[in-house]
């Protein structure tokens, strides 16, 4: 018999929280879209990638890579080792060697520093690709940065052998100025050369090239481009290509003051550790542990039991409100007429059935006069003014007026 | 899923061992992996809420004031036994005190397959309708370190009736009816009474109540008793508009009226007369029919007014003297509950009621306030005059509003909420003594 069977069900569930099928069914759109999301970004970082990547790199065929020149150098015989240490650049540095330099801008002054020390001494060449201020400061003193222009193919217009047989090139970038004799000053404009070479130690000289545009792949092919590169940079049997990276350990050396020489930065360096250093890393870790729990109780705490419920409220008005209302209008507009009017008449009121007077009378001086004097024994002053007199001039008059017909009525109720 | 006080502090002792053992990678791992693990096991090993059963039982009715309380049976059919904390949710004002709504908590331990019953107490702040919200069940596993929280939907309703604090006056009001019921010949004949029975003579009976005839085929003198006519029909109407809605104390005027109509609906039904509701603003709110709810009207008229809310609209005085009308059919005494203001009154009632008073008796009840009598009373300042003038200016505008009305042949009752019951309930006796109804 195949009859449908009904699954033992219990009562009906009065659950209302979430299944997980809900749950899944609730986050798969917004998982679809992280999704979707990661993916275009990563489309997208890959599309883009072609710029800053790898440019300068003697191992990058990006049109900004360096690979070109590189293996041309290779095939006349000079081994070109990429490095991108610190201290496999000046380790590397000799007289034998040619030291590029891709990125002095991105060093730090420490580094800066440590790369003079190395350079100044060796009888080799060192050539810093597009050095601005601060670096020319540091790894050139007898030179100065001034204001950059457009790359442009120029002329050579000097000296130099390698800039005169190369010719016309795509130079331009930073221009440097010096004072020094022998500098050697090329490819002017305004009369402030883009590259210049300056005489080192012996037979050493330092080569700033203010824009790199000469090395990369693509521009390789023009002007005197890969004549006037190959000639700087093959001039030593060995050539070793300096990318700074981030990982180099001496990156963090030093920390930021080191520009000003050798002793504050050592003092710069010994206060930066010294306070970290002194304290026990036991207790930061101890810490971090703590911070841990902290963050534990807040979750902890979060979550609530139970939504909150919400309710109607009723309105709340006082009955008396409009009373009062008319109250504090009077009060402003000091209607000290109203108000005696008013308080009178309620007066007038009340006295009138404990003197036999109809209410319908109360309102006529003609009949409560009479009947009132006739009531009371003593003379209560004018009660023509009291009960039908005019509006009290000011604040006392009215409050005074206020005491009086209390005054008279309670005569008249004892009487 | 949610972590317990347990686990932070395990995390903060866990500090001890990493800063003075081993400081480093190592320790926090060696310290936080295995608390990881045990949150996690603690989780996977709590009683699941979400399959728990839930099923209510207890009062369904209270009076404001009173005490209420709900059963919740927990069912736990997993084979796990159920730790956990049940939070029963009422609206705010289902609790007076904030001790009380701490109370809803519950903690709880249901064996594996077994049920146990939670009572929540719930004393109303409010008239009204209290609805059970949600319950809420956090389920700790058998480390304390985790926790897994659901919500479950058990409906209940406790209906939070009037609190019908008049009734203390019903006792001295029945002996009074009994006064004018005819066991006694003191009630001469007159309109608005039908003859009773026949009794013997007591002296100091009246002699102008002796029946002759019966005395004549009787050995003994017999007088003639008389008793108020009864089966009269009374319509309480309830004025829900925006006059309602104003606080005397600190309670609407509603309430008061609802308290004057209860003590007068059960002193109408102890005389035998039928009592018929009707609460209108702009529609009809509620309507009861004292012949169609049977023995217990009191009751009906009690769980009528149970949810009525002042609505803060114009009363429409045409619709409700419409409405009224067709609710009274038969010559009827209609008390109407409302306001005594001035505007409300003049535009509203006064076109429309010669329609009412042409075949019925109308009986107006207002609420006063006490405030406005003490602001009459007040002296000393120019504040307090001011005060003292605007109060007696209303008072005296109520009372205008009242000769108005008196005018039309209407009975207004004006008093203030403490006294409006007993003052209805008089002016009730008072007609019927008089043969009015």
């Amino acid at each position: 018999m195949t009859g449908t069977t009904t699954a033992p069900t219990g009562p009906p569930t009065t659950s209302v929280s979430r299944t997980p099928r809900q749950i899944w069914r609730r986050v798969q759109g917004l998982l679809l879209a992280v999704l979707v999301l990661v993916v275009a970004g990563i489309t997208l970082a890959a599309v883009n990638s072609d710029g800053g990547h790898g440019r300068l790199d003697p191992r990058s065929t990006d049109p900004y890579g360096s690979r070109a020149v590189a293996e041309l150098l290779k095939d006349r015989g000079v081994p070109v080792d990429v490095v991108t240490t610190l201290d496999d650049a000046t380790g590397a540095a000799g007289p034998d060697t040619t030291l590029l330099v891709a990125g002095p801008n991105v060093l730090t002054p420490y580094q800066r520093l440590r790369l003079r020390e190395a350079t100044d001494g060796s009888t080799g060449r060192t050539v810093l690709l597009a050095p601005g201020a601060p670096a020319v400061d540091l790894l050139a003193p007898t030179a100065n940065a001034a204001r950059s222009v457009p790359v442009a193919a120029r002329p050579a217009v000097c000296d130099l052998p390698a800039a005169r047989s190369a010719g016309t090139a795509d130079m331009g970038g930073i221009r440097y100025s010096t004072d020094v004799r022998e500098a050697t000053s090329c490819y002017p404009h305004d009369g402030l050369p883009s590259l210049l070479v300056l005489p080192g130690h012996g037979t050493g000289d330092t080569v700033l090239l203010g824009s790199p545009d000469i090395l990369y792949n693509d521009r390789l092919d023009q002007q005197g481009n890969a004549s006037l590169a190959l000639q700087l940079l093959g001039s030593r049997p060995h050539l070793v290509w300096y990318l700074p990276s981030l990982t180099d350990p001496s990156a963090t050396e030093g920390g930021p003051a080191g520009e000003d020489g050798d002793d504050s930065s050592d003092e710069g360096v010994e206060g930066e550790s010294g306070f970290i250093g002194l304290i026990p890393s036991g207790w930061l870790w101890g810490t971090l542990q703590l911070a841990l729990a902290a963050v534990l109780a807040a979750i902890w705490r979060a979550r609530r039991l139970g939504p909150l419920v919400t309710e109607r409220l009723p309105v709340a008005i006082r009955a008396s409100e409009s009373t009062e209302g008319r109250a504090r209008l009077y009060r402003k507009a000091n209607a000290r007429d109203r108000a005696a009017a008013t308080l009178r008449s309620a007066t007038r009121v009340r006295i009138a059935p404990l003197l036999g007077v109809s209410p319908r009378d109360a309102e006529s001086p003609e009949v409560l006069l009479p009947a009132l004097s006739a009531r009371l024994t003593t003379p209560a002053g004018d009660l023509t003014a009291l009960l039908f007199g005019r509006a009290p001039a000011d604040d006392a008059a009215l409050v005074r007026l206020t005491t009086q017909l209390d005054a008279l009525e309670r005569e008249v109720r004892t009487s | 899923m949610t972590l317990t006080g347990r686990t932070a502090l395990l995390a903060a002792l866990g500090s001890l061992p990493v800063g003075i053992l081993v400081p480093g990678w190592i320790g926090m791992l060696a310290v936080n992996v295995p608390l990881a693990l045990a949150i996690l096991c603690d989780y996977a090993l709590a009683a699941p809420v979400r399959t728990l059963q839930f099923t209510r039982s207890g009062d369904t009715s209270v009076r404001l004031g009173e005490t209420a309380a709900v059963q919740l049976t927990v069912t736990n059919p997993s084979g796990r036994p159920l730790r956990a904390h049940v939070r029963d949710a009422w609206p705010p004002s289902s609790w007076t005190t904030d001790a009380e709504r701490a109370a809803a908590r519950h903690a709880c331990t249901v064996p594996a397959g077994e049920r146990r019953r939670l009572t929540t107490l719930v004393r109303p702040a409010r008239r009204g309708d209290r609805r059970a919200e949600r319950v809420t069940v956090r389920s700790f596993g058998p480390l304390g370190l985790a926790a897994r929280q659901g919500n479950h939907h058990v409906p209940w309703t406790v209906r939070v009736l009037p609190p019908f604090t008049s009734r203390k006056h019903l006792p001295s009001r029945l002996a009074r009816l009994r006064e004018l019921d005819g066991r006694t010949s003191v009630l001469t004949r007159g309109e608005g009474t039908e003859f009773d029975s026949l009794r013997a003579y007591v002296p100091g009976d009246d002699t102008r109540s002796i029946d002759w005839r019966a005395t004549a085929r009787q050995s003994t003198v017999a007088v003639r008793t008389w008793r108020p006519e009864r089966d009269r029909h009374i319509l309480l109407v309830i004025d829900t508009g925006r006059t309602s809605a104003g606080r005397v104390g600190d309670v609407p005027r509603l309430d008061a009226a609802m308290d004057a109509a209860l003590l007068l609906t059960a002193l109408a039904t102890r005389a035998g007369d039928r009592v018929n509701l009707l609460a209108y603003d702009r529609k009809i709110r509620t309507q009861v029919r004292g012949r169609a709810a049977g023995g217990d009207v009191l009751s009906t008229v009690v769980g009528a007014l149970a949810p009525l809310e002042p609505e803060l609209v114009e009363t429409d005085a045409r619709g409700l003297s419409k409405a009224a009308l067709a609710s009274a059919p038969h010559r009827s005494l209609i008390v109407l509950f409302t306001g005594l203001d001035a505007a409300p009154i003049e535009e509203g009632l006064l076109p429309v009621l010669p329609q009412l008073t042409k075949r019925h008796t109308v009986l107006v009840a207002a609420v006063a306030d006490p405030h406005v009598e003490t602001m009459t009373h007040a002296r000393g300042s120019v504040d307090a005059v001011y005060d003292a003038a605007a109060g007696t200016q209303t008072q005296a505008q109520r009372r205008g509003t009242a000769d108005q009305l008196r005018r039309h042949g209407v009975v207004v009752v004006d008093a203030a909420p403490a006294d409006l019951a007993p003052a209805v309930a008089d002016a009730y006796l008072a007609l019927k003594a008089a043969g009015r109804l």
